[in-house]
């Protein structure tokens, strides 16, 4: 299997607003990239773990652990990723500790805001600049699954913000190369989920303009999740259509109600749908599952029809 | 043309429970005086939140409700254009009408309805302008590169500025009720925490030297023993210009850390206050639910009242139709077409009923688990073809979770 050209970028960040299912395009995107042949690494952001799960694997905790063929997962955690940092650059745990466990700078470390997302999104930064002891990339592909819109925008700028409140020194060069990463369209795509729904829709089109105006990052593709499947062809939505009212049998009255709902939703899941066309990015449909559990099944059956969609 | 779908019978109510079915209340909001509303993200929590509200409005309270989620849809339905850091006043006319489109709605006094979202900017500029002991202290942090770079810019800034919100609205005596949505669970915890990890840092040794120390270069000398190679390392880790700015920052801002201490002590206990409750919001997804429970048990280890689970977008199931009768029913079907025609469309749409089934089958399991976890059946709002989007809706909402 080959990958079309979006998907071989090296760091792939998926955002979108709370509850548009960026876990499951992770696990789509996580899916196909390994199956390609692909190293895959996961990152999700200390939350309760999702990916794992839809490989059908355990949590698996702060440790990058293998959970598939080709695909690794973390679940990157803000104390562990600082030790990890504060280790590479001091070189000594003895003098990490003095510093560290320092009262002061505990303080210190503990109230600065947006310290624990700068600190997470440097360790996915971290992995994607690791090397094998003969130089190669650890990683062929490093994928983040993003914190939710309204906490997205503010984490993908943070390292902006320090490049250019920090002066200089460490900070100012790690922050600047993270920056200097984030907007790389070479190796970097941000892919964008959302529902075919009026609050999502719409967090999207201004989230679309504030990355590619504000910000300048290279976007990827826009996965529209729980599109409700046709359920009727052409022939027969147009014969359906003339049951304008509820057939006086119950059951057929019961039939009737469930069609004009799914159909009615439809109608506007499409309508959302044709707003969205109008950003001009590569725009992938998932298809409803209408099962009563979501797991590597539903994962595997979205990545198939994905991958018909992406050039 | 949202409107012209609205007119469908499709997209009609979508209350298919029966009527007059009483369950066990489960929310009593009658002698609450904080409701908080918790969940994932995109479970609805700013809806749940404002139709809270408007419910208890309608029943003659006082409320004000307190929203972070910057989303437009809440100031529309509201009928307030635009919600900003400043509270406004639901117009009492819309509210009256919205309480006559839904029956549960007695006559009598209506309370009042406020609303406001949280402005991150303008509450900390607020907080600072009061708690600073005078005009020249409020300026010098207010003009600070730092201050303006932990106001605005950085996550995690607006949970400070909250805590003082909350504080403030409690302490004004005009409100019965306040309820607050908080941001989706993950930086909800953060949110619940900031009060706590303020006191902390704020008790540490660091900010009491920082409130009595101003001049130049103290900074080095709070860390104790080993200072040098403190400053040293840290310096390799940040660079060095940056942590004594930040020190010094730190120390102007001390000159307010007492006020804001205080106050996010009174926070921290009118969280925990007899008349609060947490409500927490999921849909009936696994994965909402699991964070839901998760989110229950975070409660209950930070000491934080547990008020009930809302499941939000329940699917109701249909009746059954067997599957052994679709023959029959195509051919009484009213339609001129082939009889192989109208077969394949009564298929189909038996087709659409059983997906929509299984899917209250799930919902289902899911109010199960949350009935067990919460020791009594969650609120219930079933799911609605289209989005809540005015005051009737949130009225609607309310008087689901009345029942």
């Amino acid at each position: 299997m080959r990958l079309p050209p979006i998907l071989q970028r090296r760091f792939v960040l998926v955002t979108g607003k709370g509850g548009v299912g960026k876990s499951t395009v992770t696990a789509v995107l996580a899916r196909l990239s390994a199956r390609a042949g692909r190293r895959t690494l996961v990152c999700e952001l200390n939350t309760r773990e999702r990916i794992p799960g839809l490989f059908g694997q355990p949590p698996v905790g702060g440790e990058v652990t293998r959970i598939a063929d080709n695909l690794w997962s973390v679940n990157i955690q803000p104390a562990l990723a600082m030790e990890e940092y504060a280790l590479m650059k001091l070189r000594f745990r003895t003098l990490y500790r003095l510093v560290f466990e320092n009262p002061v700078v505990r303080g210190m470390v503990g109230v600065i805001p947006g310290v624990h997302h700068l600190l997470m999104l440097g360790k996915a930064f971290n992995h994607e600049r690791e090397v094998e002891s003969d130089g190669r990339p650890t990683w062929d592909t490093i994928i983040v699954d993003a914190p939710a819109t309204g906490h997205g925008l503010t984490f993908f700028q943070l390292p902006r913000i320090i490049r250019d409140a920090v002066p200089a020194g460490n900070l100012h060069r790690e922050a600047a190369d993270m920056w200097a990463l984030l907007t790389d369209p070479r190796r970097t795509a941000v892919h964008l989920v959302t529902l075919p729904e009026e609050l999502p829709v719409r967090e999207t089109v201004e989230l679309h303009q504030r990355l590619t105006r504000d910000l300048g990052m290279p976007l990827g593709c826009l996965f529209v999740n729980m599109m409700p499947p046709p359920l009727l062809e052409a022939a027969q939505a147009e014969l359906f259509a003339h049951l304008t009212e509820a057939p006086s049998d119950p059951y057929l009255a019961t039939l009737w109600a469930a069609g004009r709902i799914r159909l009615g939703r439809e109608a506007l899941a499409g309508s959302y749908r044709r707003q969205l066309a109008d950003l001009a990015l590569p725009l992938i449909e998932l298809p409803t599952q209408y099962s009563r559990d979501f797991g590597p099944e539903q994962i595997s059956l979205l990545s198939d029809r994905a991958l018909e969609q992406i050039r | 043309m949202m409107r012209a779908e609205r007119g469908t019978p499709g997209t009609s109510d979508g209350e298919r429970s029966p009527e007059g079915r009483s369950e066990p209340r489960t929310l009593r909001v009658a002698d609450e005086r904080l409701l908080v509303t918790a969940g994932a993200g995109g479970v609805g929590k700013t809806t749940i939140a404002a139709s809270l509200a408007v419910g208890a409005a309608l029943a003659g309270r006082r409320v004000a409700v307190l929203t972070i989620d910057p989303a437009r849809r809440l100031a529309d339905a509201l009928g307030l254009g635009q919600l900003t850091g400043e509270l406004r006043r639901v117009d009492p006319a819309l509210l009256e009408r919205a309480a006559r489109t839904t029956r549960a709605a007695s006559e009598g006094t209506r309370g009042e309805l406020w609303a406001m979202m949280l402005d991150v900017h303008t509450t900390s500029d607020q907080m600072v302008r009061r708690f600073a002991p005078d005009a020249e202290t409020a300026r010098t942090i207010l003009e600070n590169k730092y201050y303006r770079y932990f106001s605005t810019s950085l996550s995690g800034s607006q949970e400070y500025m909250a805590i003082e919100q909350v504080r403030t609205l409690a302490a004004d005596g005009r409100f019965d009720l306040i309820v607050l949505d908080t941001p989706p669970a993950a930086d909800a915890l953060e949110f619940l925490d900031a009060p706590d990890r303020l006191i902390e840092a704020l008790d540490s040794k660091a900010v009491q030297m920082l409130q009595n120390g101003r001049s130049g270069g103290f900074g080095a000398r709070l860390l104790g023993r080993g200072r040098d190679l403190i400053m040293r390392s840290l310096n390799t880790l940040t660079g060095g210009q940056f942590l004594e700015e930040l020190i010094e920052f730190m120390a102007v801002f001390g000159s307010i850390l007492d006020a804001l201490k205080t106050a996010s002590e009174a926070v921290h206990h009118l969280l925990r206050a007899p008349t609060s409750r947490f409500l927490l919001v999921t849909t009936p997804t696994a994965s909402n639910v699991e964070e839901a429970l998760h989110f229950q048990t975070t409660l209950a280890e930070r000491g934080l009242p547990f008020g009930g689970f809302i499941a939000n977008r329940v699917h109701v199931a249909y009746p059954e139709v067997p599957e052994i009768l679709l023959p029959d029913l195509a051919r009484t079907l009213a339609l001129e077409a082939p009889l192989a025609a109208r077969q394949a469309l009564v298929e189909r749409l038996h087709s659409a009923l059983r997906a929509h089934n299984r899917m209250a089958e799930r919902d289902g399991a899911a109010l199960e688990r949350l009935a067990e976890a919460g020791g009594h059946p969650p609120g219930v709002v079933p799911l609605f073809p289209l989005d809540v989007r005015d005051l009737a809706g949130l009225a609607r909402v309310a008087a689901h979770l009345e029942r």
